[in-house]
């Protein structure tokens, strides 16, 4: 059957496949047409603004809580049991250590002989992505007590999120350091939080604007990690 | 939820999902918090039971983060999009189950069956629902009684037209043409309160 230019026909056929009256063999050639034909997907994604909305019309019930707790674990969504992830990442640059401390103190070399008023760095950082492509560079001065995180490129973040540094020590809560600009550098106050020898990974998170709202720790996503190198 | 909350902001909703679809798990929470009591509300209307709901719900969302990414904004509004999806995981819910869901003919809560009856009694925007709903409804309240039980029937319960014959006692042309008249019927109301 050619339902090309047969308009009657192609809007009764897409209404009742979004309705869902059009079943069985007439339903999979419809599909089958939808493959191939860029104007019939048009009209059925009308019918489909048309009608779905109709299961708006079924009032509100409000789902036990254990619905989400299942979604969360299906999903390894928690932050908590975000733990494992934290732990991930800490075997993870275990495994990598000595390779990221090589480049971290290139890096340092670089930064320190270019700069003859240099600032005493005694911490050094480099944070990576998932990609292992570093994002960010971290230099503690001890002397001035100031602690730089430098972009190295730019991340967009979307407007109402947040950067978030952290230092997680080897036991404990993560410490927040904290909020990030999305490129160029910002100047944080250093402290034993940052450079304690407890410190196991540095970690920068996507939260929502101004920080995470648990004081515990992110509860965001992961983004860049990394760990220092004292010179 | 209280009958004066509003409708969840599409813009909002927009915005957490494109946020999930960057697996950004705090704004899927907010998502989830501000849409899960329409979207189980919905799926307990198809399946009646409430564990088989809750399963739906589940597989809903669970869908929904694995495939925010493909959402596409001027296709569907993100409420109808989600729904679209909890309701594709009921139906398949109810397949795999052994249960036969009661079909009741009284399709919709009877706080909407009124105001679709009789907008004047109970007016539609006094209902929770986004601005694509709320002009469905409008226009589905100047369909004739029988005629608007049998398309809510199809589409709330996946019914063919022969189901729907037999849960209406109707001959099945009866059936036919009433769903194609008020579909016809409810594109060109649409259009006009579009245009107007």
């Amino acid at each position: 059957m050619n339902i090309r230019g047969n308009d009657v026909l192609r809007q009764k056929l897409a209404s009742e496949y979004v309705l869902g009256t059009l079943k069985g063999g007439a339903r999979r050639r419809f599909e089958g047409w939808l493959h191939n034909d860029a104007d019939l997907r048009n009209i059925t994604a009308e019918w489909r603004q048309r009608l779905e909305p109709m299961a708006e019309f079924a009032t509100s019930v409000a789902p036990p809580k254990r619905v989400w707790q299942q979604i969360e674990q299906r999903l390894h969504l928690k932050p908590q049991g975000g733990w494992a992830l934290w732990r991930d990442a800490l075997s993870f640059w275990r495994g990598l250590g000595m390779a990221s401390s090589a480049i971290a103190a290139l890096l340092v070399i670089v930064v320190a002989t270019r700069v003859l008023d240099a600032p005493q760095i005694s911490y050094v950082a480099s944070l990576t992505d998932e990609k292992a492509q570093t994002a960010l560079l971290l230099t503690a001065d001890s002397r001035h007590g100031a602690l730089e995180v430098r972009m190295v490129g730019n991340a967009p973040v979307p407007a109402d999120r947040d950067l978030e540094l952290w230092a997680v020590p080897k036991s404990g809560n993560p410490r927040s350091l904290g909020l990030l600009a999305d490129k160029g550098s910002v100047k944080l106050a250093l402290s034993q939080r940052a450079i304690g020898s407890d410190v196991a990974l540095l970690a920068v998170t996507l939260e929502p604007k101004g920080g995470s709202p648990n004081p515990d720790g992110p509860t965001g996503p992961i983004l860049y990690k990394g760990n220092w190198v004292r010179l | 939820m209280s009958l004066a909350a509003q409708p969840p902001d599409p813009q909002q909703l927009k915005t957490w999902l494109l946020a999930a679809a960057n697996k950004d798990a705090t704004a899927f929470r907010q998502l989830y918090n501000c849409t899960s009591s329409k979207l189980f509300g919905f799926a307990l209307r198809i399946l009646h039971k409430q564990e088989l709901a809750e399963e739906a719900l589940q597989e809903g969302f669970v869908a929904i983060w694995n495939n925010a990414a493909a959402y596409q904004s001027h296709l569907a509004a993100p409420m109808t999009w989600m729904a679209t999806i909890v309701r594709n995981k009921a139906f398949d819910v109810l397949r795999r189950s052994d249960d036969t869901v009661e079909i009741d003919a009284d399709q919709f809560d009877s706080e909407v069956m009124n105001a679709l009856r009789d907008p004047q009694a109970t007016p539609i925007e006094s209902l929770q629902l986004s601005g694509d709903a709320k002009a469905l409804a409008f226009c589905m309240s100047a369909l004739e009684g029988l005629h608007r039980q049998v398309v809510a029937l199809a589409f709330y319960h996946d019914l063919s037209h022969s189901e729907v014959a037999q849960q209406m006692a109707l001959p099945i042309g009866t059936v036919k043409t009433w769903i194609r008249r008020s579909l016809e019927r409810l594109r060109t109301c649409l259009a006009k309160r579009e245009a107007s």
